[in-house]
């Protein structure tokens, strides 16, 4: 066994030792100790990226694959620096483990066990989540809202592969496992940083996997949704009054599916950045907010323009729609207020957040010239 | 194509129009229809399976009581359930191939029980109607992975929805007590002292509507 295919076992087991720590020990010393363990996970998944495993054969080994999971290992460390002390053992080892296992579902051979670990990862969330008095219906709404996600994508698998059935039924799965608004989950503040960033991350990851099979109704589902869903966030209005932030959740993700179906991978990779550094329930933060809707310098602004020039040489059409949306949506939904708050945070997690996307926003196009992607 | 891959997807509608009593024929059918293709380990365990994932969870809630909240737009769903398997059955027949996707049948009519049935029980059957199409499909096809992976699936959908049934529903043994205990105490000549509105012990449930009784009724006719 090589030393790199060590180093990425070790980056798959850590998240998961992470968690184990994390809710063996007490509640006055796990917050430190979840710090240390992420940012120890963060630079081994920056480790695997540049040292891959390419001994390790069946296994995937993309390098955007690779990017996505070192985004989500940074989600997680937001995660873990954004919260308080958790009282719950299990409460606390939950972005941990839901890390862990979205990162294992994004690197198996085949998509379905891929999607196999998802609804393991889903099912151990609503768990944790249902277990307090009075949350059980809303726990069994995210298990049938993402399990019929998850069969949905199985259906597609199931079918043939390039039919339009199969894209279709494909595209209907994946929106709803990434919580597209308004197909997706009901989501709530308390557990989208927790679960429902790394889960979604995943679902998008497995949706650049799945291209092979559901051809070209898959991606032309994918834009459509994803261009859908970016018209409805520019149309609902503005976000002074704090009524219509919930479709703003998902603006990256969304952008995201458009640069799937448009098969830019590497804008779809800053777009999940975007999503796990600044998306959720982090975008009603004004710094968040101005990340996600493409200011620059950050990763999603870097994005828009790959996804724009990929789009103009397939569809002139789509591509002003896409302008147009994105224009619309940033100017009714992002804060008008001024200030040095809007482009630097002043707590810890906001800061490493900004500092990641710049730098990501950065080295991404690098990569590219240097020809990493 | 037998007549058990036949009877699935008609099963699967019976359960999208009338609930999860359906579930066991549903189970053992599907059984039937993976055992008639071959009786290799693959056919054989993913029978097993399908038969316990439809058994268990009925058995399960034969301990429960029954839930009494009434479905709205119930009539029309099933129709919607039969007119996606026929688009699908037109979408995946090939010129010169007569094919018949049994298991994605079943699993299209699980995903209308689930999405447009209100009561969580029958949304529950829906998920486990899911898992019988998936892995009636990965048994007919040979996929091995996607039977484990609808074998996972089915495992956590049954024991989260049988947590979840456990936690809203009210158990008949705590009421069937509760009624002993009280036709104990009437044999033993102890006065009524009921503890809820309806009389029963403090261990049954006590149910939302209680009707009054209809004696106000009759005073105020008697007043002028």
């Amino acid at each position: 066994m090589t030393f790199p295919v060590c180093l990425a076992a070790l980056a798959f087991v850590w998240p998961l030792l992470g968690a184990a720590l994390v809710m063996s020990l007490n509640t006055p010393r796990s917050r430190d100790v979840a710090v240390w363990m992420a940012g120890i996970g963060c630079a081994l998944a920056v480790a695997v990226f540049l040292f891959p495993a390419t001994g390790a054969a069946g296994w995937d080994d993309d390098p955007v694959q690779r990017a996505g999971r070192v985004m989500l290992a940074f989600g997680l460390l937001l995660s873990v620096l954004e919260s308080a002390t958790i009282p719950n053992r299990l409460l606390r080892g939950l972005p941990h483990i839901s890390t862990a296992l979205a990162g294992l579902a994004c690197v198996t051979p085949d998509p379905i066990v891929g999607l196999g670990i998802l609804e393991a990862s889903l099912a151990y969330g609503v768990f944790v989540f249902s277990r307090p008095a009075g949350q059980a219906m809303a726990g069994w709404a995210l298990l049938r809202t993402g399990s019929v996600g998850i069969f949905l994508v199985l259906a597609g698998l199931l079918l043939p592969a390039g039919q339009p059935p199969s894209g279709l039924m494909l595209a209907c799965g994946i929106v709803m496992l990434a919580g597209l608004t308004p197909f997706g989950q009901p989501w709530r503040e308390e557990n989208d940083t927790l679960l429902f960033l790394p889960f979604a991350g995943a679902a998008l990851l497995l949706a650049m996997r799945l291209r092979p099979h559901g051809g070209e109704a898959f991606e032309t589902a994918l834009m459509a949704a994803g261009l859908a869903s970016v018209w409805l966030t520019a149309c609902a209005g503005r976000s002074d009054n704090g009524k219509h932030m919930r479709l703003f959740r998902t603006f990256p993700s969304a952008l995201a599916l458009i640069a799937v179906g448009a098969k830019a991978d590497v804008a779809a990779l800053l777009f999940l950045s975007g999503w796990c550094l600044a998306g959720g329930s982090r975008s009603e933060r004004l710094w968040a907010a101005r990340a996600l809707a493409c200011f620059p310098p950050g990763a999603p602004f870097v994005g828009c323009l790959l996804l724009l020039s990929v789009m103009s040489d397939w569809s002139w059409f789509f591509t002003v729609l896409t302008i147009a949306g994105i224009l619309c949506a940033i100017v009714r939904t992002v804060p008008v207020q001024e200030g040095a708050a809007l482009f630097w945070p002043h707590d810890a997690a906001g800061r490493v957040a900004c500092t990641v996307l710049i730098v990501t926003g950065f080295l991404v196009p690098l990569a590219m010239m240097l020809g990493a992607f | 194509m037998t007549l058990a891959t036949i009877l699935a997807p008609l099963l699967a509608l019976c359960i999208v129009a009338r609930g999860i009593g359906f579930l066991p024929a549903l189970g053992v059918t599907t059984a039937a229809a993976m055992l008639v293709e071959g009786l290799e380990p693959l056919q054989q365990v993913g029978a097993g399976l399908a038969v316990a994932f439809a058994v268990g969870p009925v058995w399960f809630l034969s301990f429960y009581q029954q839930d009494s909240a009434r479905e709205h737009g119930g009539p029309a769903i099933p129709f919607l359930a039969l007119g996606l398997m026929v688009v699908l059955m037109l979408a995946s027949t090939r010129p010169g191939l007569p094919s018949f996707p049994a298991g994605l049948c079943v699993l299209l009519a699980g995903l209308v029980a689930v999405t447009c049935r209100q009561s969580m029980v029958w949304q529950w059957a829906g998920l486990l109607t899911c898992v019988q199409g998936v892995l009636l499909a990965g048994v007919l096809q040979h996929q091995v992975m996607v039977v484990g992976a609808a074998t996972l699936a089915g495992v956590l959908i049954a024991l989260l929805g049988g947590l979840c049934v456990h936690r809203l529903r009210p158990r008949i043994a705590v009421v069937r007590a509760s009624g002993k205990q009280e036709a104990r105490k009437r044999a033993k000549g102890h006065p009524k002292e009921p503890t809820s509105k309806l009389g029963t012990a403090s261990g049954a449930p006590s149910p939302d509507y209680v009707p009054k009784p209809p004696r106000q009724f009759d005073q105020e006719a008697d007043e002028p």
